[in-house]
C-alpha cells in the first residue's frame, strides 16, 4: 500500500437478506465498488430502498455483506465491525440522549475511548464553538430546535477526530432553510478540517450543492449506476446554469430509476409529470 | 377577568376540612352509637393516646416495627427480584418469549387465593408476609421495567454500538437511563402494592404488625382506637409513598 491509498474503497459488495415475513430472499446491492480517496466528499444518491444507506452501514461495519468475494477497505484495512476511531457515523436523526446536557451528548463518543475527562470538555467545546452553539453547552436536548440539534450531532461526530465522516440524510428531516444553511456549514467544517465525508441523500440539489463527486444508485437492487465529478465552484449557487446542468445530469440517470422504485407505475402517465429530458 | 382564583391546594383542604367538620357535627349532634363510628377530635386525640400512653394497645411501637420491617424487607426483595426478572424477559427472546406469558395470568389472578398455600407451607409468621407482600407487588415492577427497556429507541442503541460501546456499557449507559422513567413508576407502584400485601397478610394472620392491631381493635369494640390506627396507618403510608417519590426523583432529574 501506499501513501495514495483511498480512504474507503468498496470492491463488488453484495447484500442479500432473507426477509423473515414475506420468506423471500432480498437483494438490496449488487455488486458494488466505489472509492473515496482523502478529503473526499462523496455523495451517494438513489431513490428510496436502493440500498444506498445499506452500504453506509456496511462501510460504518454496523451491518454485514454477502461473503461472496466482496471486500470494503477503510485506510487500507479491512472493516469488521464499528471502527469509531476511524470513522463517524451520523444518523438521520440526532439521536441525543435527553437525559445528557449538549455538551456530554457531544462527548459521549470520547467516553467509549477513555479519552480523558479535560480533553473531553475541550474537544467538546472546540466542535460547539465552531457551529455556534457553545452557550447551550450545558442545556438539555429537549431545548434545542431540530437544526440546533442536528448540529450537536455534527459535533458529535466531529469530535471523533475521525478521517471519515459516514452520513445517512443527516438533514431529511429538516426544513428547506435549515438543510441549506447546515449544509453551508458542513462545508466550512469540511474544507477547514479536512476529513473524509461520504454523503447519502435522495435529494438533486442536496447532491449538487454539497458533493465533489456523486455516485448514482439504481434501484432495488443497489448498483452504481454512474459516477459524476462535480468541478462547481463553492460557495455554490442553487439554480444557476451550471448548477441545474448537473441536477438535470443527474435527474436522466435516476428518473428511471424513481419510477422503478415507486412501484413501477406506469411509465407513459409519469412522463407527463416529469421535466423534459 | 375570570374573578378570584382558588389555588387547588387550598380548595384541597377545604374540602378536608370541610368533611372533617361535617363528621365531627354529624357524629356528636347525631345518636348515632360511638361504637359504630367516632368523632374526628377523639380520633385525634387516641392518635396521641397510642403514641404516647404504653398500653393504650398492646405494644404499638412493637408491632408498628413489625409492619415497617415486613414492609421493607419485602418491597427490598420485591424491587430487586423485580427488576432482574424484567431486565432477563426484555433482554432474551427466549426467556421473554417463554415467561412472559405465565407472568400475564399470575398477574391477573387475585394473589390472595396462594395466601393459604403460602401460610401452609411456611407458617404465619414474618416470612408469610413479607413473601405475601412481594408477591403482590413484583408483577408491576417486572412489567414496567420489562417495558420500560422495550421502549428504548432503538436508534439509541445504533448510535452507541456505531460509537464503539460494548452490550454491558450499553445496557449501563443507554438502555437503563433511557428505561429510567417507566422502571422508576413501576417502583413507586411496587411500594403501594407491597403495603397492600403486607397489611392485607396482617389481617388474614392476625399475630402481629397493624394488621393485628387493627383487628384487636375491631373485635374489642374499641372503635375510637380503630380509627386511629387506620388513621396512623394512612399517615405512614402517605409519608413513605412521598419518600419513595423523592428518591425517584433523585434519580431523574
Amino acid at each position: 500500500m501506499n501513501g495514495n491509498m483511498a480512504a474507503i474503497e468498496v470492491t463488488g459488495v453484495s447484500k442479500t437478506y432473507h426477509d423473515q415475513a414475506t420468506g423471500r430472499v432480498v437483494r438490496t446491492l449488487d455488486n458494488v465498488s466505489i472509492a473515496a480517496k482523502h478529503n473526499d466528499f462523496l455523495v451517494l444518491l438513489g431513490p428510496s430502498g436502493c440500498g444506498k444507506s445499506t452500504l453506509l452501514n456496511i462501510i460504518a461495519g454496523l451491518v454485514s455483506y454477502d461473503a461472496d468475494g466482496g471486500t470494503v477497505m477503510v485506510e487500507g484495512k479491512p472493516v469488521t465491525g464499528p471502527n469509531p476511531k476511524r470513522m463517524a457515523y451520523m444518523f438521520q436523526d440526532p439521536v441525543l440522549y435527553p437525559w445528557r446536557t449538549v455538551l456530554k451528548n457531544v462527548e459521549f463518543g470520547l467516553e467509549a475511548q477513555g479519552i480523558a475527562k479535560e480533553e473531553r470538555r475541550e474537544r467538546g467545546l472546540k466542535y460547539l464553538r465552531m457551529v455556534g452553539l457553545e452557550e447551550f453547552a450545558h442545556a438539555y436536548p429537549r431545548q434545542l430546535s431540530g437544526g440546533m440539534a442536528q448540529r450537536v450531532a455534527i459535533c458529535r461526530s466531529l469530535a471523533l477526530e475521525t478521517d471519515i465522516i459516514l452520513m445517512d440524510e443527516p438533514f431529511a428531516a429538516l426544513d428547506e432553510q435549515s438543510r441549506i444553511l447546515l449544509g453551508d456549514e458542513l462545508v466550512a467544517i469540511w474544507r477547514q478540517v479536512q476529513r473524509t465525508i461520504v454523503f447519502v441523500t435522495h435529494s438533486l440539489t442536496e447532491a449538487v450543492y454539497l458533493g465533489e463527486r456523486i455516485a448514482v444508485f439504481s434501484a432495488r437492487p443497489g448498483r452504481i449506476k454512474a459516477e459524476f465529478a462535480n468541478p462547481l465552484p463553492r460557495p455554490r449557487a442553487i439554480g444557476a446554469p451550471d448548477f441545474n446542468r448537473l441536477v438535470e445530469a443527474l435527474w436522466n440517470q435516476l428518473k428511471q430509476e424513481s419510477i422503478a422504485a415507486a412501484g413501477r407505475t406506469r411509465p407513459a402517465q409519469q412522463d407527463m409529470l416529469l421535466p423534459n429530458e | 377577568m375570570t374573578g378570584c382564583r382558588v389555588p387547588p391546594v387550598l380548595a384541597r383542604w377545604a374540602i378536608i376540612l370541610a368533611v372533617l367538620g361535617l363528621w365531627e357535627a354529624g357524629t356528636r349532634l347525631s345518636s348515632v352509637s360511638s361504637l359504630l363510628i367516632v368523632p374526628p377530635s377523639l380520633i385525634l386525640w387516641n392518635v396521641a393516646r397510642i403514641a404516647v400512653e404504653a398500653g393504650a394497645v398492646p405494644d404499638f411501637y412493637a408491632n408498628a416495627l413489625v409492619t415497617i420491617g415486613e414492609i421493607a424487607v419485602a418491597y427490598a426483595l420485591a424491587a430487586l427480584i423485580g427488576a432482574l426478572i424484567g431486565i432477563a424477559v426484555a433482554g432474551s427472546r427466549i426467556i421473554g418469549d417463554a415467561f412472559e406469558p405465565i407472568l400475564l395470568v399470575l398477574y391477573a389472578i387475585p394473589k390472595i387465593i396462594f395466601y393459604p398455600v403460602i401460610v401452609l407451607m411456611i407458617g404465619t409468621g414474618y416470612p408469610a408476609k413479607v413473601i405475601f407482600g412481594i408477591l403482590v407487588a413484583i408483577f408491576v415492577i417486572i412489567f414496567n421495567t420489562t417495558a420500560g427497556l422495550r421502549q428504548v429507541d432503538a436508534n439509541y442503541v445504533r448510535l452507541a454500538r456505531s460509537l464503539g460501546y460494548g452490550r454491558t456499557k450499553i445496557f449501563f449507559k443507554v438502555e437503563l437511563p433511557a428505561a429510567a422513567q417507566t422502571i422508576l413508576a413501576g417502583l413507586r407502584l411496587g411500594f403501594g402494592y407491597t403495603i397492600i400485601g403486607v397489611l392485607t397478610g396482617e389481617l388474614l394472620v392476625v399475630n402481629a404488625g397493624f394488621g393485628y392491631l387493627i383487628d384487636w381493635a375491631s373485635v374489642n369494640y374499641h372503635t375510637a382506637e380503630l380509627y386511629a390506627l387506620i388513621a396512623i396507618t394512612l399517615v405512614l403510608g402517605v409519608l413513605a409513598n412521598s419518600l419513595v417519590s423523592r428518591v425517584e426523583r433523585l434519580w431523574v432529574k
